[in-house]
C-alpha cells in the first residue's frame, strides 16, 4: 500500500505541468537568466573596492567595534572599501557628488548607513555594517550575562576586569567578518543563494498539491481516499516522502545547472549548503502542507496564494536587493526569525562570510524547529477523517 | 426475508439554523437497489456522507453488514464502494491508472488488482479510452471513468450519488445498465438522484425525501396511488377560455384541470374511456387541438401531492 501510494503520488507531481515548471524549471531558468544578466556586471565590479565616507566624530571614535572594523575592512589589497574618513559635512559632499558610495556615522550609539541608490555596493555596505552590529551585540549581550550571572551567585566580581575582557571581545570581534573582501562578495552568488532558498522553498507547492488530493474537506479525491479502506497515514506519508524525493529531485538538477552550466563557485561548503537545502526543502513540505490543510480556498487559490507567500518570503528576505533584509531586521526583526527563506539565505551568507559556522548551525536548527512547529499545528488537520461541512 | 445492509436510524445532522437531514430512519436490504429520490437541496448527500462517517451527524446511530459505523471502521469500508456526485478522477493519471489507484487503496495483490481493473472497465465499457486522460473524455466517459473508479474493488455495498449528473442519454443508458450488472453480480446498492426516471427504471424501493425528510416510501407502483392519480391526459391547445377550463374540470372522472398557455393537462381519478370523452370534449367544443397523448401517473405527481411543489423546483 506504501508503496503503490509513493508510486502514484511521483507520477501524479511529474505529470503536473504547472508543478514541474514552478519546482523544476523555473529555479533553473533564473539561474541561467541570472548568469546572462550579471555575470558581466559581477566581472567589472568584483575586483573595485567600494569607496565609503566615514564621518570621523566623537561618537565614531568611542564606538571601537566600528571604527576597528572599518579600519581592518579598508587595509590590504583585497580590501572591501576604500575609507575616507571626514566631518558630517564633508561626507555629504561626497556623497552628493557621487564620490563615494555612501556614508557611515553613529548617531546615538547606532550606526546609521545613508546611500542615494539601491545598487550592488550599497548592498554590500549595508550588509556589513549590519554584521558588524549584530556581532557587537552579541558580544556585549554575552559579557553582561556573564555579570548578571556573577552577581545572582554571589560572586564577587572584578568590575574592572570584566569591562575590561567585554571591550577585548568586542575589539577582536571583527574577526568574524575578516574574511569579507572584494575578492569573494560576489552580487551573483547572492543571487544564487537567492534562488536555492526559493527552490527549497518551492516544495510547499508539491506537498500541498499531494495534500489536496488527500483530503476530504479539500477535493473529490480526497473524499474518494477517505472513504476507501485505507488508513490515512498510509496515503498521507508516502505522499510528503514522495514531494520531498521529486524536491530533491529538482535540487540537484539546480545544482548541476549551478555547478556545471553556470560555474558557480561553492568552495568547500557545498556538503553544509546541500544539509541546509534539505533542511530548507522540509521547512517548504511543512509550509505547504499546513496551507493544504488550514486555508479555506480553492486548489487553485491556494496554489497561487502560496507561490505569493513564498515570493514574498523572498523578498523579504532580501532576494531583490539585500537592503530590504536589513530594513525588515531593524523594523520588523520578529518577520526574519519566522521567515524560512530568511533562514536559509542567512544561512547561505553565514556559511560564505563568517568564519565561524555557529550562526549556520542556529539556521539549520531553526529550520528544523519551524517544520516541527508547522506539521504539529497542521497534524489535527491531517489525521481528522469526519468534517462539520464537507 | 433478506438481511439489513444499511440500518439507518434518526439520522439527524444541524448546521447553525438549518436541519439538513432532519430524524432519518431506514434500511437497506441485501442485493437490493434503493432509491433515494427527491429535488437538489433535500438532504440526500448529506444523509450519504454521514452514513459513510465523512460528516459528523447531530444524533442518530448507522450500522453497516450489522457493525456500527465509524471513520476508523476499515474492516466495513474495505466492502464499500462510492461514486460521489463530483467526478473524482485524477487529471494527471490515464483512465487505467485512474481505477488501478483506487483499486490499489483495497486490494494489495497486483495480479489479483489487474483483473479487477479490467472487469470495471469492461462493465462501465471503456476499454477503447484506456490510455486516455480525463481530460479527453466526454462528460459521459468521465461519469463511466467516476464509477469504475468506485466499483473496481468488487465491494458489496455500492453508493450512487446522483451518478448521471450532465449525462447524455446514451451514457446514461449505459450506466444504468451497468448498475443493474452490479446488482445482478451481488451489490447491494444505494443510489440517489432527482431523475424519478431512473429510479423508477432501476429501483427496487424508493425513499422520497425532501427537506431532510422521508415523505413517502415504497415501490414505484404503490407510490403513485398516493398521487391520487389514475391517468393524465395532455392536449396541445393554443386557445383555450377560462370558461373552457372549467369546462374541462367538470368532465366524468376529472378530478383537476390546468391550462399553461400551450397545454392543458386533466387529471383522472379512475375510468376507462377518458381519452374517448376528451376527444368528444373537443371535437363538441370546437376546439383545434394538435398533440393528444395519455399518461400513467408519474413519481413527479407523488412530491406534487406530498409537498405541493415539482421534483425539479
Amino acid at each position: 500500500m506504501f508503496i503503490h501510494n509513493f508510486k502514484y503520488s511521483i507520477k501524479l507531481l511529474l505529470k503536473n505541468r504547472q508543478l514541474v515548471f514552478w519546482t523544476l524549471a523555473f529555479p533553473i531558468i533564473m539561474a541561467v537568466l541570472f548568469n546572462m544578466a550579471f555575470s558581466n556586471i559581477e566581472n567589472s565590479e568584483t575586483l573595485e573596492a567600494i569607496d565609503i565616507a566615514v564621518v570621523d566624530d566623537n561618537s565614531f571614535n568611542s564606538s571601537l567595534i566600528y571604527k576597528n572594523s572599518l579600519k581592518s575592512l579598508g587595509e590590504g589589497d583585497e580590501r572591501l572599501f576604500n575609507i575616507t574618513y571626514t566631518d558630517e559635512k564633508g561626507a555629504d559632499e561626497l556623497l552628493s557628488e557621487k564620490k563615494v558610495t555612501g556614508i557611515f556615522r553613529i548617531v546615538k550609539n547606532e550606526p546609521v548607513v545613508t546611500v542615494n541608490s539601491n545598487g550592488l555596493r550599497e548592498t554590500v555596505l549595508c550588509y556589513v555594517v549590519n554584521e558588524i552590529k549584530s556581532t557587537g551585540d552579541l558580544v556585549m549581550k554575552l559579557g553582561f550575562e556573564d555579570i548578571r550571572k556573577n552577581i545572582s551567585s554571589g560572586n564577587k566580581i572584578d568590575y574592572e576586569k570584566e569591562f575590561t575582557d567585554i571591550a577585548q571581545d568586542v575589539l577582536s570581534s571583527d574577526a568574524n567578518i575578516n574574511n569579507v573582501s572584494t575578492s569573494n562578495m560576489s552580487y551573483i552568488m547572492i543571487e544564487y543563494y537567492s534562488l536555492i532558498a526559493m527552490a527549497c522553498m518551492y516544495s510547499g507547492l508539491l506537498s500541498m498539491t499531494l495534500m489536496n488530493y488527500r483530503l476530504a474537506n479539500v477535493s473529490a479525491v480526497g473524499k474518494r481516499s477517505a472513504v476507501s479502506s485505507a488508513k490515512k497515514s498510509r496515503i498521507v506519508l508516502p505522499s510528503l516522502l514522495a514531494s520531498f524525493v521529486v524536491q530533491i529531485a529538482g535540487l540537484i538538477l539546480l545544482y548541476l545547472v549551478l555547478i556545471f552550466y553556470v560555474r558557480a563557485d561553492f568552495g568547500n561548503e557545498l556538503p553544509k549548503i546541500i544539509l541546509l537545502s534539505l533542511a530548507g526543502s522540509i521547512a517548504g513540505l511543512s509550509v505547504g502542507t499546513a496551507v493544504s490543510v488550514m486555508v479555506k480556498a480553492g486548489e487553485n487559490a491556494k496554489f497561487t496564494g502560496l507561490v505569493g507567500v513564498i515570493m514574498a518570503g523572498c523578498f523579504f528576505a532580501g532576494m531583490m536587493g539585500v537592503m530590504m533584509k536589513n530594513i525588515v531586521d531593524k523594523n520588523v526583526p520578529i518577520l526574519n526569525k519566522i521567515n524560512p527563506v530568511a533562514m536559509i539565505t542567512d544561512g547561505l551568507y553565514a556559511l560564505y562570510y563568517y568564519n565561524s559556522y555557529e550562526r549556520f548551525w542556529f539556521d539549520v536548527i531553526s529550520l528544523a524547529v519551524f517544520s516541527l512547529i508547522v506539521l504539529l499545528i497542521s497534524i489535527n488537520g491531517l489525521r481528522r477523517q469526519t468534517y462539520d461541512s464537507i | 426475508m433478506p438481511e439489513k445492509v444499511i440500518e439507518v436510524r434518526g439520522l439527524t445532522k444541524e448546521y447553525k439554523d438549518l436541519k439538513a437531514v432532519d430524524d432519518l430512519s431506514f434500511d437497506v436490504y441485501e442485493k437490493e437497489i434503493l432509491g433515494l429520490l427527491g429535488p437538489n437541496g433535500s438532504g440526500k448527500s448529506t444523509t450519504i456522507n454521514s452514513i459513510l462517517s465523512l460528516l459528523k451527524y447531530s444524533s442518530g446511530s448507522i450500522k453497516i453488514f450489522g457493525k456500527e459505523m465509524k471513520p476508523d471502521a476499515y474492516d466495513i469500508k474495505r466492502d464499500i464502494g462510492v461514486i460521489f456526485q463530483e467526478v473524482a478522477v485524477f487529471e494527471e493519471l490515464t483512465v487505467y491508472d485512474n481505477i488501478d489507484y483506487f483499486c490499489g487503496l483495497y486490494i494489495r495483490d497486483k495480479k489479483q488488482r489487474k483483473e479487477y481493473v479490467d472487469d470495471a472497465i469492461e462493465l462501465v465499457g471503456i476499454s477503447y479510452y484506456k490510455k486516455f486522460y480525463p481530460k479527453q473524455l466526454s462528460g459521459g466517459l468521465l461519469r463511466r471513468l467516476n464509477i469504475a473508479c468506485g466499483i473496481a474493488h468488487k465491494p458489496k455495498l455500492i453508493f450512487l450519488d446522483e451518478p448521471t449528473v450532465a449525462v447524455d442519454p446514451q451514457s446514461r443508458n449505459h450506466i444504468l445498465e451497468g448498475i443493474k450488472k452490479l446488482r445482478e453480480n451481488g451489490a447491494t446498492i444505494l443510489y440517489t438522484t432527482h431523475y424519478m426516471e431512473e429510479v423508477e427504471q432501476i429501483c427496487d424501493r424508493i425513499i422520497i425525501i425532501d427537506k431532510g425528510r422521508i415523505i413517502a416510501e415504497g415501490t414505484s407502483d404503490s407510490l403513485k396511488k398516493l398521487a391520487n392519480i389514475e391517468e393524465k391526459i395532455s392536449v396541445e391547445i393554443h386557445s383555450l377560455s377560462d370558461d373552457g377550463i372549467e369546462k374541462a374540470k367538470k368532465l366524468k372522472y376529472a378530478t383537476d384541470a390546468v391550462y399553461d398557455g400551450t397545454n392543458l393537462i386533466v387529471s383522472y381519478g379512475g375510468g376507462r374511456d377518458n381519452m374517448t370523452r376528451m376527444i368528444d370534449f373537443l371535437r363538441d367544443n370546437d376546439y383545434h387541438y394538435k398533440k393528444l397523448y395519455s399518461e400513467r401517473p408519474t413519481l413527479n405527481d407523488v412530491f406534487l401531492e406530498l409537498t405541493g411543489k415539482e421534483l425539479r423546483d
